[in-house]
């Protein structure tokens, strides 16, 4: 059993900083969690204290049903795998993977059969004599995994493993990592700040910022029901649009109104919000939520056209700001031409201006 | 491998312009008119020490020996067991015209005692200096920056300001006259400058490598102990050389609390044949290759892990 539970953990340094505020968090035997947020949003710092490498200043954290708050790292049983590698720079391949095993005194014959079996695996088995020094990028990082893959740990933490390579190479890293969940069957906690990274690879999400969680959910929830702003913003690429103005009343429903654009709700929200006309909101919209409508309400001259190869993405001056909406790449349009889109009611998203919170999808 | 237009021993830009072969026979002369310099001393020393009396004496002088003779170094080795008095003093002359100090027989047991300060001084420094370094390094605890500024600062007083307090300290201890008198306070010396050197070298060890090591199982002292350490020869053999060299030339202290040859080091012993009843300079430089040897057998010994880059591949290069 490694589930993992925090109650009310707080970290703080003794700088007086606070990285880590009441941390209330349970994660289960097997899952795959992913720790989103920008930097200096406290998620390495969460990862360290489930390894023992930072201490808990506040509040209990229990890895299975133990209190860990007190056990040294060498102690919890726990594996790994670092930005930027750390391998021991003195230590062969094969060294560097067998270390944890040789401070863990597994017979020699055990020793070699695993670090063999972890090469095999990670296709690194030539390497096995070189010096880290001697190795690229990706085979460095091959080795820290397998450093931490032959130990068999109950938890397997990664903090960002993956921004230090290039991108085609993280995408496939990315497969391996997750196969190697499901073929480990053991906790995983990963760290990153890369949202496609989280989307693809995660059981549940969890968004930090400022040291609080934002939001925890499966990567769909997270995107399609973002808690608010900071969590809409930070999931998707480009980002979601915001756009801010107030609830207004008109004739089928409640609708969204800055200046000119008026864009109606839809019955369900209309309903859900009929208290609140004319509260200020923030109205969230996707690149990919809208249609080409000649009537739509969102419209506005081209400013760029960006094409990514499956699709274009058109900015567009709308309710004084720069919008960004996904088209089809097959149709070609020019700069300056003026556009309307229609956005799918049902998935739009409507925030409070001033919190921030989700109006639609609040949660408890 | 392609030369690199750029080498560590070519600190700025200034070195890094298209070759000038000018510019590049005067730095070559700059570097052999600092090594003659450097070198010629001890060279004489060495020439000097391989001649008679009269023949250091005369003018011009001789660069080499042109009668060499090893009749000095007979006298230290040979001669050291009897007694030497004012009156006879010119008995056994060692090299036609010199004479042998009264405590010539004291240089072989000064050395000795050198050595033992020297090395004792080494290891104790190595056994405090790494833990102390590892731990100033490593952990982040209240008053680290304090406790490191501290030490420095024990640095920044002059020795002979310590004179009175060492003094008084090493007497009522009972420790005068003994080689532990002169450990102790070498100690005091040299101990902040190596927690110093391995403190920075430790620091600059990537940080994720301790955490690294810790998760592997590790314990703070083995992560020290397999990791560091083998990490930080560069910094290690500097600290030794600095300790052992301090050790073996220092003159004050050993003046203040050494009176007889029962702790007295090799400076002192050389310091007193210029004090005798005549001096003789031959009889003198041999002593000083003596005295030279052991510092520069530590060189040649370690010379080969003075070179860092060890860290090169920790992480991404």
């Amino acid at each position: 059993m490694a589930n993992i539970r925090f109650d009310q953990v707080t970290k703080r340094f003794a700088s007086g900083v606070v990285a880590v505020d009441k941390l209330s968090l349970e994660i289960a035997d097997r899952e795959f969690v992913v720790l989103l947020g920008p930097s200096g949003c406290g998620k390495s710092t969460t990862l360290n204290m489930i390894a023992g490498l930072e201490d808990v200043s506040e509040g209990s954290l229990y890895l299975g049903d133990a209190l860990v708050n007190h056990v040294p790292p060498h102690a919890r049983d726990v594996a790994m795998v670092f930005q930027s590698y750390a391998l021991y720079p003195h230590k062969s391949v094969y060294e560097n993977i067998a270390f944890g095993l040789r401070m863990r005194k597994f017979a020699q014959e055990e020793i070699d059969r695993r670090v063999k079996d972890a090469a095999r695996r990670l296709e690194i088995n030539e390497l096995l004599d070189r010096k880290p020094s001697q190795l690229s990028g990706g085979q460095r990082q091959r080795v820290a995994l397998g450093r931490a893959i032959v130990r068999q740990p109950a938890v397997f933490l990664m903090d960002e493993p993956l921004s230090n390579l290039d991108a085609a190479l993280r995408i496939s890293m990315r497969a391996e990592i997750k196969a190697l969940h499901q073929t480990m069957r053991t906790t995983f906690v990963y760290v990153t700040h890369d949202q496609a990274e989280a989307l693809t690879l995660a059981d549940r999400i969890v968004v930090m910022k400022d040291g609080l969680v934002q939001q925890v959910g499966t990567p769909d929830a997270i995107y399609e029901r973002p808690r608010n702003v900071f969590v809409a913003s930070f999931l998707g690429n480009p980002p979601i649009n915001l756009l801010p103005g107030h609830l207004d009343r008109a004739a089928d429903g409640l609708v969204f109104r800055q200046g000119e654009v008026v864009v109606p709700l839809g019955r369900a929200s209309s309903e859900k919000l009929a208290g609140d006309a004319n509260r200020p909101i923030v109205l969230g919209v996707r690149p990919e939520d809208v249609h080409l409508d000649p009537s739509g309400p969102l419209r506005g001259a081209i400013q760029s056209v960006l094409p990514v190869g499956s699709d274009q993405y058109l900015g567009i001056e709308c309710a004084q700001q720069q919008v960004f909406f996904r088209v089809a790449k097959g149709q070609a349009f020019r700069l300056g031409d003026h556009v309307a889109f229609s956005a799918a009611t049902a998935r739009l998203h409507l925030f409070e201006q001033t919190s921030g919170v989700n109006l639609l999808h609040e949660q408890p | 491998m392609a030369s690199p237009r750029w080498h560590w021993s070519m600190p700025n830009t200034w070195f890094c312009q298209a070759p000038n072969p000018m510019r590049k026979v005067l730095i070559y002369l700059f570097a052999l008119v600092v090594a003659a310099y450097v070198l010629a001393p001890v060279y004489w020393l060495a020439a000097s020490s391989f001649q008679s009396e009269r023949e250091i004496v005369s003018v011009p002088p001789h660069w080499i020996p042109h009668e060499p003779t090893l009749m000095n170094y007979a006298a230290i080795f040979r001669d050291g067991d009897t007694k030497v008095t004012y009156e006879t003093r010119k008995e056994r002359d060692p090299a036609s015209g010199g004479y042998i100090p009264s405590t010539a027989r004291d240089l072989i047991p000064g050395m000795m005692n050198s050595l033992i300060v020297s090395v004792a001084v080494v290891l104790l420094n190595l056994l405090v200096g790494i833990p102390a370094a590892y731990a100033l390094a490593m952990i982040r605890f209240r008053g680290r920056m304090t406790s490191i500024y501290f030490m420095l600062t024990t640095r920044v007083i002059p020795d002979i300001a310590l004179v009175v307090p060492f003094f008084l300290f090493i007497q009522k201890l009972g420790l005068m006259d003994t080689l532990w008198s002169l450990i102790i306070t070498y100690l005091a010396i040299t101990v902040p400058f190596t927690v110093f050197i391995l403190t920075s070298y430790f620091e600059s060890v990537p940080d994720e490598l301790d955490k690294a090591a810790r998760v592997d199982g590790c314990t703070r002292f083995q992560t020290m102990m397999r990791v560091y350490l083998p990490l930080a020869w560069p910094a290690i053999v500097a600290a030794v050389l600095f300790t052992f060299l301090t050790s073996w030339n220092e003159f004050l202290l050993a003046l203040l609390f050494t009176q007889t040859i029962a702790s007295q080091t090799m400076p002192m012993v050389v310091a007193s044949f210029t004090s005798d009843f005549t001096i003789s300079y031959a009889f003198i430089n041999a002593a000083g290759v003596l005295a030279v040897i052991p510092p520069v057998i530590l060189a040649i010994v370690f010379e080969r892990y003075i070179v860092s880059g060890l860290t090169a591949g920790a992480v991404k290069g």
